[in-house]
This record gives structure tokens, sequence and C-alpha cells, in this order.
């Protein structure tokens, strides 16, 4: 039987597949089908040699919820709040994007002003009704959604964190009315303060309930008809899996769901490769991704912005994207100056190499001029090395360079603007690059990443096996995960150890509740994780702390306030013993256990030489002959010494003069920098 | 590895980087402002700063010149330069060491408001000064006759603790002394030392980025691409002056009061575009006035700058080029250069926001089809001190937005933060958890906005109520007149404050009110007892363009939006909308767009 992970990207639909009870690998790859995803699902299982019938598990990651989210893409939805914020998710926090830019304008609201209604009531920051809720209005709004044939509904009182009854009572007013529709709570969907973050996310999962229960019905039958017996399993942002039934009511769990799928494949490494601090890069045509992951996990964060003033709080993993990739345009500005992005050539019409129309040129054309890219990619394409050449002269020109050196300088300056963006994100968390190996995945990754690890002074660089399909890889080393979590506010000092106590237990019990109905009840396959968010007093951020898994004590709170105090040290590099520290949130992750399949053995090509001659390739200002390198047939133990290039199925790394390489156990490419 | 070493055989001449290891130590210097301003946000302590990002860093040679700056706050853009020069004139430079750090809020040696404070930190690479570090930051409360120095006197003595430079570190050591003045002079002592350590942070950052710049590229370069910059910059503004026609184009706008007088205080601005050069004369503008409105040269600088920021090159990285090409003449004795002893709390908020609709004004004469509608103008910031249920005195602040203007493009942004600052308001849950106060609304407001063939953006109506009551200190105006729109489009609403009483009666507290008479809208240390409320109704930006040529279809959604009242639609657009069936009387609309 297979365990198969398939990520449906914007252009391409990754597959890779374990055996369960082998070593067998199967990876496939094929264009995403709009505007049914589940055929390209079903096309990739194909392609990959497959029986639907022998998939045990199959496990998805999608964006389809992104994208329907940002076209704005469903069906209209209403919302319900308080008297007085009809508007919380319009206005947002009432900044700007742009400071300069006197025409911008502010995303589309996610439910029109129409479609929001406001109806009197109000609880206060204790949990205590100040006004009661309007009972009557309240029928005549879910009068007049019904009239409006609105298919779901998302309710937003405020301060409902602490007390959701008239959500609750409000609920129940429209279902009356409204038997059919999709209603959601912002008190159930999460109950933590801050309206503004609760709000949208509860407005975006109403949203896109109707939208995710198309997709998953069409996929569904499109299994059964193939006889699939097996479970079918979808990645959540947080780093876990849910089942179907699950991920039809939660939407708003699924927006990073590919990119989850390579940050747990990260995790895989960091536990199994022998470098347990990773930096998770992931270089595609438009986007860098960048993520931390330490001891198998990625840091997780709870304020993610899906777009200008669209937050998502539930929790996420914590991947930054910038817009730098293959596709990016080098230009030269009006103060003469080259720069590199954040336009894109995307894959419509591509960089000017690909002959489809693109006159400007990109980082893949700049590559390609130097020797880096193959002009055939391994007989797949042939590249236009003229059309290439032709654009970037248009640049090298204004600059005064030479065609290669403004070639060789539009990559140097976008690895710096890479180096920025994980230095930016480095700084966001507190860590120092130094301490981390370099992970370079997507297509375009491994071009660029020594360059980009030496401007960070990070000496070591990882290019994993099969980094071309890394979220598919990583779909299939998730585990089950399930996030809670209860607003309590108190400072440490005097906290109601009583209610804290009873608070993680009733978490806790919720969280075997989930992972029971989802098959997993066996005591030795959960882990209960507890974290509080926790800042000092007046502060408006909070830190995840770790919190003792046993009954707090008082001698417990000495313990959280030094767990506090350098958590905060590390997030922010300031603490201080005088400022009194206090709780926000409790929190438990539920993780259940998936039954693990022999660990991942590399698949070096048989029969195939290691080595594929020389090619030149320009380093510094000239050509130097390079050895080029199979990289799939790269034995364990290989060594290699740059200047260099490793040729992959789906990747090509560059070696600088200045590095050094070997595959390890693991079969992954160690490039080691002399700094 | 040095990268210009290998990339060297173009190089013009020897004073000249190539043009890569520009870019490269250029983006460099933008990203280490970015960082900065990162550092602060997160480990700062009052939600002015952490929460409402009003604070701006950036980054100085060692002549003083302004390399890189990540501005939240435009207003902060020029101002920052006058608070250094002042630091670096009284500690002469040859005398500054490792880990000094100095301090300035006075508006009469190159500050703003008393509540903008600034850091400034010499950075050394191996004993050479290669340049300064310098962090701005609006702190809560620096003492004065009202909470966060909104006391509306007419002397700058009531709007806080006024310091001078001063070294706040002395080689890494803290200076205790000047410490525990701060921490005796302020309502929110418990703030102080948290954001102080966060400035520091964020300065150290800097230091250490620069650092690791000289270290990696060699300091000459460095300092050469430090100059460079600035070149560059100052190429690219002046290429953008040049394409607008030259010529003089004057513009008026004024502040509803001083807050003492209920005269208009007026703003005259001259722009005299020649080339790639721009005068801009304030000439003819009111003089200093008695109330707390008045501008010092410094914040006026700034004002001038980011207005004119907007329609020059608006990407353009923010250094000393950017001032070269435009010079800014202020009137002496004028409101806006105040001297000593005039008040000034609301220079950064009233008087800037006048300056900018004044310049963009005239420069829609110049180039009309690129220019918006003036915005709301108005950042409606405000000061509380409430009442906590124990009787102690908390201090609380929030910046109700209004609109952006209509742009040759777009309608207006609705409730976005004017142009001189980009700070975020309160969210309610977090102030009602902090704050012994309740958020009643904040919503934005029907036909607040200027119509036009593109109308501004909306204002929005917000009420606090005060659980156990309170104080409350406010500027605005536009109280008169709302928001000019260009191009034929119309202006926006009113703005207005108003006190509700716990048994819902209201009173106009400032603007006009439903008979007519018009309260002064500049509130100092106004009352509000238990369970009493405050409304203030902002307005809208300006319109761009005729309304009448809005599409109808236009129209209508913004009827159905309720961003318009159906009134509204008949008398400013011409489109007329049966209120029964909800659909457009198209030959009537015709009709009444003919007249």
């Amino acid at each position: 039987m297979w365990r198969v992970g398939v990520d449906v990207g914007g252009t391409f639909t990754d597959l890779f597949a374990r055996e369960e009870d082998g070593d067998g690998q199967r990876t496939a790859k094929v264009l995403t089908t709009r505007p049914d995803r589940s055929v390209g699902v079903l096309e990739a299982i194909k392609q990959a040699g497959i029986d639907i019938a022998d998939v045990s598990h199959l496990i998805h990651g999608t964006t389809t919820a992104t994208n329907a989210l940002i076209e704005r893409s469903y069906p209209d939805a209403a919302f319900i709040t308080t008297e007085g914020f009809r508007d919380t998710l319009e206005i947002g926090r009432q900044h700007r994007e742009h400071l300069y830019d006197p025409y911008q304008t502010k995303p589309t609201p996610i439910i029109k002003r129409r479609f929001r209604y406001t109806v009197s009531e109000r609880m206060n920051s204790n949990g205590e009704t100040e006004r009661e809720l309007d009972e009557e209005r309240a029928k005549e709004i879910a009068k007049t959604i019904r009239c409006k044939g609105i298919k779901s509904v998302g309710i937003g009182f405020i301060n409902s964190y602490v007390g959701g009854a008239h959500e609750v009572r409000m609920g129940e007013i429209v279902r009356e009315y409204c038997p059919d529709v999709y209603i959601i709570l912002s008190s159930e969907t999460r109950p933590v303060y801050r309206e503004h973050g609760r709000f949208m996310t509860t407005a975006i999962r109403a949203a896109l309930m109707p939208v995710m229960a198309e997709y998953f019905d069409h996929l569904e039958s499109r299994l059964q008809s193939h006889n699939f017996t097996g479970t079918t399993l979808i990645l959540k942002s947080s780093g876990g899996v849910m089942t179907l039934d699950l991920a039809r009511l939660h939407p708003e769990e699924q927006l990073e769901s590919g990119p989850a799928g390579g940050v747990a494949y990260a995790g895989y490494l960091s536990k199994n490769s022998g470098y347990d601090r990773i930096l998770h890069s992931d270089v595609g045509g438009t986007s860098f991704d960048v993520s931390i992951v330490e001891d198998g996990k990625g840091l997780v964060t709870r304020n993610h912005e899906l777009q200008w003033e669209v937050p998502i709080i539930v929790p996420m993993l914590d991947i930054h994207s910038v817009g730098a990739g293959g596709g990016s345009i080098g230009w030269v500005d009006s103060g003469g100056s080259l720069r590199v992005g954040p336009q894109s050539a995307g894959s419509e019409p591509g960089p000017a190499c690909y002959g489809l129309g693109g006159t400007e040129p990109t980082i893949t054309d700049a590559n390609l001029l130097l020797g880096r890219l193959e002009p055939t990619l391994g007989g797949k394409i042939n590249l236009d090395m003229e059309a290439a050449e032709k654009a970037v002269a248009g640049i090298a020109e204004k600059i005064g360079l030479s065609v290669l050196e403004a070639a060789e300088g539009m990559i140097a300056i976008g690895c710096e603007y890479m180096a920025h963006a994980v230095r930016k994100v480095m700084t966001s968390r507190g860590r120092d690059p130094r301490d981390f190996i370099y992970a370079s995945f997507g297509g375009a990754g491994s071009l660029h990443a020594c360059f980009v690890a030496r401007s960070m002074n990070i000496p070591k660089i990882m290019v994993p096996p099969n980094a071309g399909v890394a979220s598919a890889c990583g779909a299939t080393v998730m585990d089950f995960r399930q996030d809670m979590e209860t607003f309590y506010y108190s400072p440490v000092e005097g906290a109601d150890l009583g209610r804290i106590n009873e608070i993680y237990s009733l978490l806790e019990e919720k969280g075997r509740d989930l992972l029971k109905a989802q098959g997993i009840s066996d005591p030795s396959r959960i882990e209960l994780i507890r974290t509080a968010q926790m800042r000092y007093v007046g502060q408006s951020y909070e830190v995840d702390t770790d919190i003792p898994s046993n009954i707090l004590t008082e001698n417990d709170l000495l313990k959280i306030k030094a767990a506090f105090n350098e958590a905060h040290e590390r997030e922010f590099g300031v603490s201080s013993e005088s400022f009194a520290p206090a709780f926000v949130s409790l929190s438990v992750a539920a993780i259940g256990k998936m039954k693990e399949p022999p660990a991942m053995k590399p698949q070096i090509k048989v029969g195939e030489s290691p080595t594929s001659g020389q090619r030149n390739v320009y380093f510094d200002g000239k050509w130097i002959e390079c050895n080029v390198y199979c990289g799939d047939a790269l034995p364990i133990g290989y060594e290699i010494k740059g200047p260099a290039i490793v040729d992959y199925e789906h990747a090509c790394a560059v070696l600088p003069e200045w590095t050094n390489a070997m595959v390890n156990d693991f079969g992954a490419l160690i490039i080691t920098l002399e700094l | 590895m040095n990268i210009e070493a290998n990339i060297t055989n173009n190089s013009v001449t020897e004073n000249i980087v190539d043009p890569i290891t520009f870019e490269v130590i250029r983006s460099l210097f933008d990203y280490t402002c970015e960082r900065m301003a990162m550092v602060l946000q997160r480990s700062s302590f009052s939600p002015i700063l952490a929460d409402m990002l009003d604070f701006s860093n950036a980054v100085y040679d060692s002549d003083l010149q302004l390399i890189a700056q990540a501005a939240n706050c435009p207003i902060h853009l020029a101002a920052m330069k006058f608070s250094a020069e002042a630091a670096i004139k009284k500690y002469s430079i040859d005398t500054l060491k490792q880990g000094d750090i100095i301090l300035v809020n006075d508006p009469y040696s190159g500050g703003t408001h008393i509540n903008d404070i600034s850091f400034i930190m010499p950075i050394f690479y191996k004993k050479e000064l290669i340049g300064f570090s310098v962090s701005r930051g609006h702190w809560m409360d620096m003492g004065g006759g009202a909470a966060g120095g909104q006391a509306f006197g007419t002397h700058i003595a009531a709007e806080g603790l006024r310091l001078p430079p001063l070294k706040i570190y002395n080689n890494n050591k803290i200076n205790q002394d000047l410490l525990d003045i701060m921490l005796n002079n302020t309502r929110t002592p418990h703030f102080i030392e948290g954001d102080l350590q966060a400035h520091v942070g964020c300065l150290r950052v800097a230091e250490y980025e620069m650092q690791q710049a000289c270290e990696r590229y060699g300091v000459a370069t460095v300092k050469k691409v430090m100059k460079q910059v600035q070149t560059y910059t100052e190429r690219m503004i002046r290429d953008a002056i040049s394409k607008i026609p030259d010529g003089v184009y004057e513009a008026e706008d004024y502040a509803d009061t001083d807050g003492i007088s209920s005269e208009k205080v007026k703003i005259k601005v001259r722009l005299d575009i020649k080339g790639s050069n721009i005068i801009v004369d304030f000439e003819g503008t009111d003089p200093i006035c008695a109330g707390a409105i008045n501008s010092p040269l410094a914040n006026t600088m700034s004002a001038a700058l980011y207005s004119l920021q907007f329609f020059l090159a608006k990407d353009a990285p923010q250094n000393q080029g950017m001032f070269n090409p435009i010079e800014i003449r202020i009137p002496k004795g004028s409101w806006l250069n105040a001297e000593w002893p005039a008040p000034t709390i609301a220079c950064t908020t009233l008087a800037s926001t006048k300056i900018t609709s004044a310049i963009w004004q005239a420069l829609a004469k110049a180039i009309p089809d690129q220019v918006t509608g003036s915005t709301c103008s108005e950042c409606n910031w405000f000061v509380s001190s409430c009442l906590t249920e124990d009787g102690r005195v908390d201090v609380f602040s929030d910046l109700p937005a209004g609109g952006w203007g209509g742009t040759p493009f777009s309608d207006g942004m609705n409730v976005t933060m004017d142009p001189l600052g980009n700070c975020m308001n309160m969210s309610a849950e977090n102030a009602e958890l902090l704050f012994p106060i309740a958020y009643e609304a904040f919503e934005i407001r029907s036909d607040s906005a200027g119509p036009g063939l593109y109308r501004g953006g909306l204002g929005a109506t917000f009420k606090v109520r005060f659980l156990h009551g309170g104080e409350l200190g406010m500027e605005t105006s536009r109280t008169l007149e709302g928001s000019p729109g260009v191009n034929g489009g119309g202006y926006s609403a009113l703005q207005r404050s108003s006190h509700i009483m716990a048994d819902g009666s209201s009173k106009v507290i400032g603007g006009i009110d439903s008979e007519g008479n018009w309260h002064n809208p500049l509130l100092a240390s106004h009352k509000f007892g238990a369970n009493e409320t405050f409304m203030f109704e902002s307005t809208g930006g300006g319109g761009w363009g005729d309304a009448k040529k809005r599409p109808v279809n236009a129209v209508f959604e913004d009827v159905l939006d309720e961003y318009i009242t159906i009134e509204s639609a008949r008398e400013h657009y011409g489109v007329v909308i049966d209120s029964e069936t909800m659909s457009v009387d198209e030959s009537a609309t015709t009709a009444l767009r003919a007249m």
C-alpha cells in the first residue's frame, strides 16, 4: 500500500509516494487543473503508476481555499456584529500598505457592506452582559438573510472571546429562519481577543465553507469512482493533518496548506539528517519562502497577515514570503541603479529565454547566460540563449557593464535581497542565522543558495533529496494536529492556579476528543503540548511560553516566569526581572501520531555515472571550466570540490569556487562554504 | 569575500563604486532601518509605539547627512535631522564615544512637539566614526498640564518636560539622574524604562549592521556608497520635478482655530517650479498664534517635504538627496516657524495636515491629472486621562482617521490615517482590557466623503464611553468646511465632536451644532462623568472630478452599501433611486443629469 502526498500548487500538482511497508518511492508532476483541481490530483497518481485502490492514505495540500480568498470568488456571505462595529472588517487597523502612494486602494472587503448587519448587544471585557441581545432585531436580520438567499453567515460580537452566549443565541435565531446555511461563530472559531483578527478569520471561514464543500465533494466522488478505500487527510497551515470531515468545517486552517508540507519535510530532515536547526527556504518562479525549523518542528505564529490587513489568527507555521524568484525582473530605476524584482515575469510570458514573448531580463535569463543553467534543462526544453542575451543587454547598456557582468550583478543583487528577507525573518523571531544550516528547496533554490548563505555568514547548506517535490514529500511525514486555546488574562503574580489547571485539563480533553473522532485514541500515539501566550503587563504582543504538563503549583509559576523571560529575551532581545509577566491565553496542541513507515532511504539512480562532463560557467568576472555532476546518481559519501554544477531532475545546484560538498547518509548534498 | 574586488573592471573613477556593489550596499542601508523598526515595535511597551507605530528610524553618515530612513511617520522625515544636528552642536563630534546616546525633545532644538523624543547614537568602526543611528518615537506622556501634553495652554511649559540634548547613556552607562527626572515627570512612569530599552536595542541593531557592512565591504567602500546614495536619490527627484511644468502655483488652507481665539489661522503656500528645482514659500502665512498649533521649523520642513514626496518619486530611497532640489522658505514670526515660548503640541497633526492640503491644492494647478483630492487633513488625535474603578488615573489615546481624496483612477481610501503618519488605531478589545473604557463604535459614516467622478474615501463615527469618568484633550479641524476636492470634485462633510450623556442625550462640543452654533474643536481637559461617551465624527476625503459623470451603476452600488444615501445620490450625483423598489429610475436620472 502507498502513502501518497499531493501538493496542488498554482502551476504544478506535485506527488510523492512512499510504500507503507517498504522502501519504494515514486514522484510525479502534472499541470494543475482548473477549475476542478481534483482532476489533476488523480492524473498525478496515474502518472506515478499507482493504482488508486492501493493508496492507504492520500495526504493533500491544497491552494483551493487560498485562491478563492485572494480572488474573492465565493458565494455572497453575511456577517452579523455588535452595533457600532459593522465596518471592522473593512476599516481594519486604518493604516496603509504603501507610505507614499496616493493612488493605492485597500483590499476588497471579505464580505460586502450591504451584507454586514448589526444588532444591539454588549458583553463587557469580563464577559458579563451589559446589554441583552435585541432578539427582535436578530430575527429581522435572520429573515433578511433568508430573503437574500445567502449561504453562509459569520457572527462576531465584541468581547465574545470571554463570553460567547450572545453569539450562540444569535446563531440559534439564524438557524431557526435559515435551516441550511453555514453558521460560524467567532467565539467558537478562536476565542482570542482583538476583534479585527477574530472577525476577519470568522468571516473568511464562513465565506470559504461552500467553496471547500464543493471541492471536497468532487475529490471524494472522483476517488470513489476509482475504488479508493484509503483515508484522505488534508494539510493544515499549522503543520499537521486533519480528516476530510474536519477540513470541511475549517477552511481557515488551510490557507498555508501547501507550504506547510515543505516545512514538514524540513522538520523531518531536522530529525533525520543530522542537523537539528534548519533554515528552510523555497525559491520558485515568483516567490521566495522562508521559515525556521527547530528540533523537528517549524515555528508557529498567531498573527499571520495573508494580505494587507487580512490577518488570520489560527496558529500557522511562520512562513514568510517575498517577491523574489527565477522570474524576478532586473530593471534600472530612475536614479540609474540596477534593481531586481519584485515584479516577476511569472510563467506567462515567463523569462525571455522561454521564448514565449518575454522581453525583460529575469534571474533565470541571467543564470542561463552565465552557464549555470543547462540550456535544455536535461533535454526537457530548449532555452533561447539569444533572447536572454538581448534582454540582459538592455539593462547592461544603461549601467555601463558588459552583458555578463550585468547578469552576474543581477544575481548578486537578487541574492542580497533574499538574504535581507531571511535576516528579517530571523530578527522577527530572535534567531541568529549562523546557528542554522540553510536548506534549499524548490526549482531555483540551489542556484542561489551559496550566495544567499554567504551573505548571512551561514557556513553550511543542505540540498535534500526530492527538493523539487518537497511539499508533497513533507505531506507523507505529517501527524494529526489540533490546536485549542482559551483566553485567560491574569498577571502571573496572583494567578488562579485552580482555574489554570481546570482550563488545561478541559483543553486537553477537547484535544483527545478531536483526535478520537479522527481515529486516534491510543494514548501512546497522543502528545499534548501546553503553551501560554504571555506578555509583560501593559504590552500588546504575546510570546509563546512552554508550560509544564503536570498539575501546576506555585513553584511552577516561578518556572513559568523564568521560561517567559527567556522566551521574551530570545524573540525580542530584551527581558526584565522588574516587569510583571501576565498570562493572556492558554493553549494546547494535541498531536496524534501517524504510524511511521520505514525511514526514507536515499534512492540513488543505479547504473548512471555521477559525473556528466564539463561546462563553462561565469564566476567573478571570468569563465571557469566546471565539472558537472548528476545529482540523482551521487552515492553516499561522494565528495565534490567547487566550482561545480550539480544537475537534478527538477533542480540545479551551483557550487562556486569557495565551496566543498559531500553527500551524507541521508542522501542530502551538504555544501560547506569557506567564509 | 569582497565583491568590489571582483567586479571592478568598469568602475569609472575611484570615487564611484561599481553599480552592483552600490545596489548591494544601498539595499543594506534600507534593510538596516527596517530592522530597527522591527526591533522597536516588538520590544517597546507603550501601545502608542507597539500598537500604533508612532516612530521612525534612520541612519546618517558621519557628516550627519541622511543615508536611509524607515519613516513610519512621514512627519518625522526631515525633523530627525534637525534633532541630530542639535545634539551634535551641543556635544561636538570629537568628544563622542562608542555607547553614547543623546536624547532630545525640545521643539526649539530640532524637535516638533514635546512627546516626540529622539535618540542619537554615534556608530564607530574600529574607532573611526562612520555615522549615526537615530530613533524617534512618540512617548505617551512627558508631563505637562494635561495627559499627553494636550493642555492647549499658551506657553510651551504647559506641554511637558522639555529636554535639551542630553546624554542618557555615557559610554554604555545609563545617566540615572536624567532617567529619574523623566520618571518623576510623567503620568506613565511604567512605560519609560521599557520604551527606553526598546529604542536602545534598535540603535544597537543599526550599529551592528553598519559595522558588519564595513567588515565585509571595507569601510572606504561603505563611506563612498553613503555619498553616492545621496546623488542617486537627488537624480530621481530632479528627474521627477523636471516633468512638472515650470510655473508659480499658489494655494491656501487654514486651521479652524488655534484653540484660544475663534479666528481661522491661514496657511499660504507658493510653489515656484523651475527646471529641476522647487521653491516652497510660505510667505503670507499668518503670524505665530497664542494656542498650541504652532509648528517649529523642523516640523514645517518635514511636512512640506513629505507632501511633495507623494507626487515626486514616491519610491525613491529616502536620504539627504531628496532634500537638495527643494528649497523651503518659512517667514520668521509665522505660525509655521514657531519660536519659544509658543506652544506646539498640535504641530505634527493639525499644522502638518493643512500644509499637505495646501501644497496638494497648489500642485493640482500644475499637474491636475495626477493630484488627488484633499485627505481628511486631520489626525483627530485625542489623549484622555481616565479614572479606574479604584480612582487611579490611566492615560489612553487614539486617532480615529478620516478618508483620503478621490484619485484620477479610483475612489479614495476609507478611514485611513492621514499622510503624516501611518499609525494603527487601538483595537477596541485591547483598549477595554487595558483601560477603564468601553468602545461603542468605529464605523463608516455615510455621506461623509466629497462627491466626484471618483469620490473621496469615507470618514468614520467613533464612540468611547468612560466607565468611571475622565478627561479628554483633542485637536482637530475641518469643522467649518470639509476637505476640498479637485478638478470639480466636491467638499466632504464637516467634522464634529459630541458629548453623550448616560441617558443618551447629546450635545456638540466641537464644531457646528444643530442650531448652527460653532464650538471650538480643540478640547482641553473636557470632563466626562461615569458612563458618558465621547463621540467623534470624522470626515472623508475631497472628490476628484465631476460627480455628475460618475457611472450611474457605481452610484447605485454605493447606495446599496450605504456609503451614500439616496438623497445624496440625487443631490450630488444626479442619480434618482426609487426607495421602494431599490432600483435606478433611468429616465429621471437622465433628465436630472442633463440639467
